[in-house]
């Protein structure tokens, strides 16, 4: 390009400069290209390209409108992540905690409990697990799992829908957890689509239609992930009467007399707890504190210059700088630790409330064994009863704890005392019958063992509890 | 690189390219002619005369101040301080222009590449500008106070809400977030 070049290389001049040019043009084209789409992301409007019909089930439809806050809940079916004890990885608690076998003897829990997976799963896992296998499943198993539900609730009514085979009802259902759970369909207002939770509201006396949109973005989660039981066998209801605390749940049951199944170790009518995720996340800071589970676990994003929902949902550990970051300034890694540190301690809690819960079974069946009276026995499988469900109440729910650290651990340490109080208890009526000997309580150290221990209660031939024998 | 031309056209012959064929000379100049037209274009649409002002309306060009801007517009630094009184260095003309180009470029590319985060946080080169400039107004209080270095504890560790209580790209309220500067190009929109 000198004045000096040859006339071969000033060949070559012409080209480069025209092509170098034209580099230029185009990344100043892709720059201001990219400028017009930041611009029309911030003016747009929100574009409505379809209406959607009152009970319109097809999420992808719903996509079509919303197409932002539809790809990120499509990512909900992502099964591969993990957290120390979460995630969405359809983790085997029983094959990671063999207690857990012993604690639901005879119950479907002992043979099939998986970590659930996300809300796209959510039909395919009701549906393909061995807890709803039964022909006798009822209809009130498919509430919480589709967005064909509503649609069926007002065509069938309420307690129709709840009364309908399980299996019968399976081919009406099609499409997963999705947006009209949620959303009103035409002003994608927060909405509650589900009975169960505005007729618990209405017995406390509180009226869902005066709640905030705060409150909302907590109570459209508060749909399904509470503590329920089937009234009359099949009318989903919310054990809320008396309040949402663990003890007033209970206070609920005991006044009704509600059984889930009869321990077949102490013959103790065992109550299973669901996931009282809310009841458990409203005895926490973050909730004195007004942050509701979409803040957490369906933070904020914004891409370009668009703001949305993610609607993602998923442990908030996996996306720490969105969920955490927003209001605690430390780094991802500090955060995370904190997080675990906390999630750590309830964890090993729990295993001592297992240990303990475990033995009191044995306990009370050696005491039965003996010829206990069974007046006595009753009073040991109350506190049996006090204080498994105490431990289901932190055990079954999501996040070990980290809902409410301080209130799951307190739960906890009164389901070991309890439970520690009904082993006292069954010593007292084996000492009565002259055995001084710790019972002997048989090897349930892994998923099989514990299995066939279990089984051999279920079918009514127990081993003997009552041989000399080292007690754990 | 360049060596000095002979012929008397000198510097202006090889601007002009002069040395080159005809048709090259026309086609390089058309083309330079399209990109000059493109960047000025580019230049209006993203209201770059704006980023040589102190408007704070010029840092939300880029959208990913929106949530900076709206929570410093209502808070207490909103009427009596400006994005630059805080984030730019005071101690000469040349150290501001030269931060204030070089933070802009990296803001301008992060963002056009899409690699921003959602969390906003101050770089380890703000922070002691920032901290200088909370002193620059409020250092009369601390007159025979020893105040402890910028990494051990900035003022901020404690007034932290200076932009809000919550921080992240999406923290603010749509209602309170503000309308783009208008960059004259409204037939666009």
């Amino acid at each position: 390009m000198t004045e000096t070049a040859s006339p071969k290389r000033r060949r070559w001049a012409g080209p480069l400069i025209a092509l170098l040019l034209a580099l230029v043009v185009l990344l100043v084209g892709l720059l201001a290209s990219s400028i017009l789409e930041r611009r029309w992301e911030h003016q747009r409007p929100a574009l409505v390209l379809r209406p959607l019909a009152e009970w319109e089930p097809d999420n992808a439809k719903w996509g079509e409108n919303y197409p932002h806050e539809y790809e990120s809940y499509l990512r909900t079916r992502d099964d591969t992540t993990t957290t120390l004890y979460g995630g969405g990885v359809p983790r085997d608690y029983l094959e990671d905690d063999p207690r857990q076998v012993i604690l639901f003897a005879g119950y479907p829990f002992s043979e099939e409990y998986k970590q659930a997976r996300g809300h796209h799963h959510a039909v395919a896992d009701v549906t393909g697990t061995k807890r709803t296998a039964s022909p006798a499943t009822v209809g009130t198993c498919m509430t919480c799992k589709s967005t064909d539900v509503p649609r069926l609730m007002a065509k069938l009514g309420v307690s129709e829908f709840y009364r309908t085979p399980f299996h019968e009802l399976k081919k009406e259902i099609r499409h997963p957890i999705g947006c009209q759970d949620c959303h009103d369909p035409a002003s994608m207002n927060l909405r509650i689509t589900r009975p169960a939770l505005r007729e618990a509201l209405q017995a406390q006396g509180k009226d869902l239609d005066q709640a905030s949109h705060r409150e909302m973005r907590a109570l459209v989660c508060a749909q399904c992930h509470v503590e329920y039981y089937f009234k009359d066998k099949t009318y989903l209801t919310f054990p809320w009467q008396q309040g949402t605390a663990v003890e007033q749940m209970l206070a609920t049951y005991e006044g009704n007399g509600h059984v889930d199944f009869v321990h077949p170790v102490s013959r103790t009518p065992i109550l299973k707890a669901q996931h009282p995720d809310y009841e458990l996340w409203a005895t926490g800071i973050h909730a004195y504190r007004g942050v509701t589970c979409a803040d957490c676990h369906m933070p904020y994003r914004t891409e370009g210059a668009l703001k949305f929902t993610n609607h993602h949902v998923q442990s908030p550990l996996l996306d720490i700088a969105n969920a955490c970051g927003v209001c605690h300034r430390w780094s991802e890694e500090e955060l995370k630790s904190r997080v675990e540190t906390i999630q750590a301690k309830v964890a090993a809690l729990k295993l001592k409330a297992e240990d303990a819960l475990v033995a009191a079974h044995f306990d009370a069946g050696a005491a039965a064994q003996a010829g206990a009276a069974e007046a006595d026995l009753d009073e040991a499988r109350r506190l049996i009863r006090q204080a498994q469900f105490r431990w289901d109440f932190i055990s079954a729910n999501n996040g070990m704890g980290f809902h409410s650290p301080q209130e799951s651990m307190r739960v906890l340490a009164d389901a070991v005392d309890l439970a520690q109080q009904a082993r006292l208890r069954c010593a007292r009526l084996l000492a009565g019958k002259g055995i001084s000997s710790p019972p002997r309580h048989p090897d349930v150290s892994t998923r099989e063992k514990a299995w066939t221990v279990a089984q051999a209660f279920v079918r009514g031939e127990p081993p003997d509890l009552l041989g000399v024998g080292a007690a754990p | 690189m360049v060596a000095a031309p002979k012929n008397p056209g000198g510097w202006l012959s090889l601007c002009l390219l002069e040395w080159l064929p005809f048709r090259w000379r026309l086609l390089a100049f058309a083309l330079a002619g399209v990109a000059a037209g493109l960047g000025l274009w580019t230049a209006r649409m993203a209201n770059a005369a704006s980023y040589l002002s102190d408007d704070p309306a010029a840092c939300i060009n880029c959208h990913v101040m929106t949530d900076a801007y709206a929570s410093w517009e209502r808070g207490s630094h909103g009427r009596v301080a400006g994005c630059n009184d805080c984030h730019v260095p005071h101690t000469n003309p040349i150290a501001m222009a030269a931060f204030k180009a070089r933070d802009g470029m990296r803001h301008a590319s992060m963002f056009t590449l899409r690699l921003e985060p959602q969390v906003l946080r101050l770089s380890d080169g703000a922070r002691p500008v920032v901290q200088e400039n909370c002193l620059r107004c409020h250092g009369e209080l601390f007159v025979g106070i020893r105040l402890p270095g910028v990494d051990e504890r900035p003022c901020w560790d404690c007034h932290e809400n200076i932009h809000g209580a919550a921080r992240s790209l999406s923290a603010s309220p749509h209602v309170l977030r503000p309308r783009l500067p208008s960059a004259g190009l409204g037939f666009l929109d």
